[in-house]
């Protein structure tokens, strides 16, 4: 089943946007944070959401080769993407000299513990599949 | 309704034998029921045609456009096509893994996740088969709907 599609495409862009916005937003009022490249950070996080969630939409259709290339091929793909995005950027505004780096972080981690949870939810849901098993097979015996 | 076993010497086969005056709800669902346990499939194992009980099957496999049944014991070539397999015994346990493969969910003995997310199906007479990613989600959702089903 496709997850993502041509129909929830643009909303999903606006529900991850937001929510990133409303974290960066939150953060830098808890830390007492002021960003001087706001305007430029905020389409930073809207080209963002665009390119995660047209990676992730590929998901349905890399189903059928193992996981571990397909992550890495999509890792690969999103930090691509990124290191085009920062070099667009720095063409057309001022960007700081780790910028690179910056954003290169800003996808890795949140790509790492997404992989985590994945996997994490993958064991789980086949150890409660073992449980129903063992007790269809219980049942009838 | 009750249900009595008896012990007889001497049997030739296994009989069961159903008293009723009025067929009500209850034993119209244990009757259907038993017609799906006891029904049998046809095929073909060395140029003869045997039939065999579905509930022995512990897996439909696709291979070169044939489909095939295994038991325990015997592979045998079938004439239906898997689509028609899983519409006729899907109610009696069969949940599609793979584009090519259909599993009797009562005869698999455990499952086993691996690195790259597929899942490795163990079958109670040792044979390993893989079930694709694409089709893990409907396969959680068919033994949910099994242990439901057996709850009833």
């Amino acid at each position: 089943m496709k997850l993502i599609n041509r129909k929830n495409f643009i909303s999903i862009v606006c529900i991850s946007f937001t929510l990133v916005v409303c974290g960066k937003l939150i953060l830098e009022g808890l830390m007492g944070f002021t960003d001087k490249n706001y305007t430029m950070n905020i389409f930073a996080i809207l080209g963002f959401s665009i390119i995660i969630t047209a990676v992730l939409a590929l998901h349905f259709y890399l189903q059928k080769f193992p996981l571990i290339p397909v992550l890495i091929g999509q890792y690969l793909g999103v930090v691509g993407l990124t290191v085009a995005f920062v070099k667009i950027t720095d063409f057309i505004a001022d960007t700081e000299t780790n910028a690179m780096i910056q954003m290169i972080a800003s996808v890795t981690i949140p790509f790492i513990i997404s992989a985590i949870v994945y996997y994490i939810a993958f064991f789980r849901q086949v150890n409660k599949a073992n449980d129903i098993l063992s007790e269809i097979t219980s049942e009838n015996k | 309704m009750r249900f009595i076993k008896t012990k007889e010497k001497g049997l030739s086969e296994n009989y069961l034998e159903l008293h009723y005056d009025k067929l009500d709800d209850e034993t119209k669902e244990y009757i259907s029921r038993l017609d799906n346990t006891l029904s049998n499939i046809e095929g073909t194992l060395d140029d003869r045609r045997i039939s065999l009980s579905v509930t022995d099957v512990m897996y439909f496999e696709s291979v070169d456009r044939k489909t095939f049944a295994y038991t325990e014991k015997v592979c045998v070539e079938m004439r239906d096509t898997l689509k028609n397999l899983l519409d006729n015994y899907s109610e009696m346990g069969f949940i599609r893994i793979s584009k090519s493969s259909i599993v009797n969910v009562y005869k698999i003995d455990h499952l086993q996740g691996d690195l790259n997310m597929r899942v490795i199906i163990f079958l109670k007479n040792g044979e390993k088969l893989i079930m694709n990613r694409g089709y893990k989600k409907d396969f959680f959702a068919e033994l949910e709907k099994i242990r439901g089903k057996n709850k009833k």
